[in-house]
């Protein structure tokens, strides 16, 4: 079994490092496609209108692929980016017209300022999240333009014009400066191509991507949301101030325009055309409303109507814009001329045979319930090995109270549970279970009381602190990430990038390295086979199953399941039981359930709450003959 | 204290505009999830479409007006059966952020290019339905255009609320807001609401901009700014309570005429967005922005 185990594992490393190998090195296509394109462009277009479109689109999509990072990719959506493309534009302008820098000396001392007024900024309005975080930005480019236009220093709304070119050299013909320029803006693309691509392949990539699906489910994973947010909002800042900056010195003027509302929106058409988690489709994006608004007179006159409807028919074609279009039809024309994608077959042919694939889930099944106990224990991250009886317990949680408004949900609660061992918390509903076990999570802070993990008061410790010293959870309803792979899913949990700044991503990710974790976690569980999978296109069952793997592939100390057999069925349900009792073995699991006969069957020791006081706490044989119990979950 | 309770005139005049998109960015909000970004568009076409009608092709007010509302109705009707129907109702429901935003953004941008294209890029108003010099009691003075503005608002605000609070056809709607599968369950055709609200949106705010263009004048670009009043002041209300919704239109039009009276015609405005950015970052939860604040 030992051995059937290892090579199952192994193999799923060998698929692995397989396709790392055919890889090419992260972020190096897109960024090649955009350099040699691009330097294509300027040097037999250079001197021509087509050209010179090309380098002003190439500004903007400096300032596009940095919201395809924040906001389409991460979803954090800020409206800050007109208003930096304003500082860098205004930025160079100023440092060249009144200080006679050269543009390209004065465009790294206004990314830092931007880098540094971005710092500060977003330290305030990134606390804020979803539509509070969209409308506080949404003010920024209306406070600027009211700035700008009643400031005579930049011009105001006539606009600052700068003598100096982004091409060093004043003495170089206009040619020279032209041709010159374009080059330094398409260096200057490919530069920023390359880190957005880096970041999104990256391990904090994943981090960003789970960010952006729900900002809760990513605390609980252990991201440091409020520092991702805030690195986040300095990326695009300053992507945007070097697109302004670049604007300024190639086009030797900046219009007031740049930062006003209709800006952004322009900025937000061309990213949501090409297709918004996409840096490439980002970059394509602002070529294609750039070359739009000089195709013919009727279109530059009409532009409004034209944005309008390219934006309603591409969205209605694939949400994903232009990139999500060509991906797409790239998949189909492979698929039409035969060669499919393997990962593509193997799913194709799991949803054509339910039947067969179920067989092999249930033999997986059972394997791995007898497979577990053969694995050694794992330990917990810090190496400390259980602890006898009689030893502080692993969790404490000590007269927790929670009310909201007037309104009591948890009263007095008291438990304490040892390092393994399963145990579950049983109630009618609106006792307060899955409060209680948000408060142990720490996504809800309770009103008075103390939760302890090993003798340590962790109760104003956030989500993510918790995740980091063992305390790992489910939910009630599924919570995996949408159009990840379930390997993706579970190497979510098995991240070690929780501590390191973005930054850092760019030369080097352990995105591998989480992934053969995972990999090995979902071996445990007998759900290798399922690894490439595209999470939503699995039944409940195999849900329930990834966020458990998700929940134990980090070792944790301690799992909190959240109703984790609700929705699936009874033959299911047993082997969920065989899981649960084999992972009771090495850790301490607490579940809150329904299921009165799960319970019984697999907890060591039961507790049951009724409007959020403790009313039972008992074995499982007390259990079923407690008239409390009978009265309350049973209703005889 | 005349400037003062002058001020307070124009803001509640200008503050009763901003409600009325306000609640229809809301109501709609409330049954179909998506912000209406081009509420102030149909605005802008009811003005500019009754002075297009009455004063360059000579047809008489109470026919253009009439035109005018039946063209945006028609629009309205036409946009939700092609557009919104393949992004909601298709085989692949689309939701998150692209539906919530950037159907209706397209849309805005699209109805003011049309508007360019028909009726230029000047500045135009409808005429004023109640014409003579400004009314006064003391030393305050009311234009006449405001007081029309003042009293749709109540009219039509009323009606809303009667509506929503009192009817079988509110209650409907705002099962379809919470719920749109628990709603269609008990039978009732979400679809239906979405569209028949958003008809009725788009109508009124065509007959709010034709009251109001007499005060201030529009261009085929003025939508965008008034959607976007209408859209800040609807999400301090979080996007689905149209009495907040109103309130915060009405405080930030007082506002704005403070400010600009006693603070700086100049950066007035700008001061007034900093106060609004400082107030969603300070209070989110409070003013109703569902997601909490991290960290």
């Amino acid at each position: 079994m030992n051995g059937l185990l290892a090579s199952s594992r192994r193999s799923g490393r060998l698929s692995l490092s397989a396709q790392a190998a055919a890889r090419a090195p992260r972020g190096l296509t897109p960024t090649a496609v955009v350099a040699v394109v691009g330097i294509a462009f300027v040097l037999i277009w250079g001197q021509q209108y087509t050209g010179s479109v090309f380098v002003l689109a190439a500004c903007y999509a400096i300032v596009t692929a940095g919201m395809a990072v924040q906001i389409g990719f991460s979803q954090q959506i800020a409206f800050s980016q007109s208003v930096f493309m304003g500082v860098g534009a205004y930025g160079v302008a100023m440092l060249n017209t009144h200080y006679n820098l050269p543009v390209l000396l004065a465009t790294p001392i206004v990314l830092v300022g931007a880098g540094l007024a971005a710092l500060l900024l977003g330290s305030v309005v990134t606390r804020a999240s979803g539509l509070a975080l969209a409308v506080a930005t949404l003010m920024l480019p209306l406070i600027a333009v009211g700035y700008v236009s009643g400031t005579g220093f930049l011009g105001g709304a006539v606009g600052a014009p700068l003598p100096g070119t982004l091409w060093p050299s004043s003495s170089a013909s206009t040619t020279v400066a032209l041709v010159g320029g374009g080059l330094i803006v398409i260096a200057a693309l490919a530069l920023v191509v390359f880190i957005a691509s880096r970041i999104l392949t990256s391990d904090i990539g994943l981090e960003l991507f789970v960010l952006g699906v729900d900002e809760r489910t990513a605390a609980a994973l252990g991201v440091r949301t409020p520092r991702r947010k805030l690195e986040l909002f300095v990326l695009g800042c300053v992507f945007a101030a070097l697109g302004g900056a670049v604007y300024a010195g190639t086009q030797q003027f900046v219009p007031e325009t740049l930062v006003d509302p209709t800006a952004e929106l322009a900025l937000l058409i061309m990213l949501f055309i090409g297709g918004r988690r996409s840096v490439i489709g980002a970059v394509v994006g602002a070529l294609v409303i750039q070359y739009l608004q000089g195709a013919s007179n009727w279109v530059s006159v009409n532009i409004l109507v034209v944005e309008g409807l390219l934006l309603t028919v591409v969205l209605l074609t694939d949400p994903e814009g232009l990139a999500g279009i060509v991906t797409t039809g790239i998949t189909r024309l492979r698929q039409r001329l035969g060669g499919s994608a393997p990962a593509d077959g193997e799913a194709a042919a799991a949803a054509v045979t339910p039947a067969a694939g179920e067989e092999a889930d249930a033999s997986a099944a059972t394997a791995s319930t007898v497979a577990m106990a053969a694995i050694p224990v794992t330990r917990p991250r810090d190496g400390r090995i259980t602890g006898e009886p009689g030893e502080a317990p692993l969790l404490e949680v000590r007269s927790v109270y929670k009310e909201y408004g007037g309104l009591s949900v948890l009263a007095d609660v008291n438990l304490a549970l040892p390092e393994r061992g399963l145990f579950a918390l049983c109630g009618p509903n609106g006792a307060g279970k899955s409060t209680l076990l948000n408060v142990i999570g720490g996504s809800v802070a309770p009103t008075s009381g103390q939760v302890l993990l090993n003798g340590a008061d962790i109760t104003r410790r956030p989500p993510q602190e918790r995740f980091y010293q063992g305390v790992s959870r489910t939910f009630q309803a599924v919570h995996l990430i949408k159009g990840r792979t379930v390997l993706d899913n579970v190497a979510v949990a098995c991240l070690d990038s929780h501590t390191a700044s973005i930054v850092t991503r760019i030369s080097r990710s352990r995105l591998d390295q989480a992934r053969e974790k995972a990999a090995a976690a979902l071996a445990d569980l007998g759900m290798a086979d399922l690894a490439d999978r595209e999470v939503s296109s699995l039944t409940l069952e195999a849900q329930r199953m990834v966020e458990l793997a998700r929940a134990l592939a980090p070792s944790p100390r301690l799992m909190l399941l959240d109703e984790p057999a609700s929705g699936l069925s009874e033959e299911q349900r047993q082997r969920l039981a065989g899981q649960l009792t084999a992972l009771a073995e090495r850790t301490c699991v607490l579940l809150v359930e329904h299921d009165l006969a799960l319970v019984a069957q697999v907890s060591e020791r039961i507790f049951v709450l009724s409007a959020g006081r403790l009313v039972f706490d008992g074995g499982p044989s007390d259990f079923r003959s407690s008239p409390v119990v009978n009265t309350l979950l049973v209703g005889s | 204290m005349s400037k003062f309770g002058n001020l307070f005139i124009a803001g509640i005049t200008t503050g009763a505009i901003y409600a009325m998109f306000a609640v229809c960015v809301s109501v709609w909000y409330r049954v179909s999830n998506i912000l209406n970004l081009a509420v102030g568009d149909f605005a802008m076409v009811g003005a500019l479409g009754v002075d297009n009608l009455y004063r360059v092709k000579g047809l008489p007010l109470p026919v253009a007006i009439v035109c005018t509302l039946l063209v945006v109705a028609a629009f309205a009707y036409v946009y939700d059966q092609v557009v919104l129907r393949i992004a909601q109702d298709g085989p692949h429901r689309m939701d998150g952020i692209v539906v919530t935003f950037f159907f209706t953004f397209a849309l805005s941008f699209f109805i003011d290019g049309v508007a360019k294209m028909l009726f230029g890029t000047d500045v135009h108003a409808a005429p004023a339905l109640w014409n003579g010099a400004s009314l006064s009691l003391g030393s305050l003075h009311f234009e006449r255009a405001g007081l029309l503005v003042l009293a749709c608002a109540v009219i039509i605000g009323g009606a809303f609320w009667v509506y929503i609070r009192f009817t079988l056809g509110g209650k409907a709607l705002e099962a379809s807001g919470e719920n749109a599968v628990g709603a269609r369950i008990v039978g009732i055709d979400t679809r239906r609401y979405r569209r028949l609200i958003f008809i009725g949106t788009a109508v009124i705010a065509a007959v709010f901009g034709i009251v109001e263009s007499p005060i201030t004048g529009f261009t085929y670009l003025s939508g965008a700014t008034i959607s976007l009043t209408g859209f800040l002041a609807a999400a301090y209300g979080g996007f689905r309570k149209p009495g907040r919704a109103l309130l915060a239109g009405l405080f930030i039009g007082v506002l704005e005429a403070m400010l600009g009276g006693y603070v700086s015609a100049e950066y007035g405005d700008t001061v007034l967005y900093a106060i609004l950015a400082a107030m969603v970052l300070a209070w989110p939860r409070q003013l109703g922005f569902e997601s909490a604040v991290s960290g």
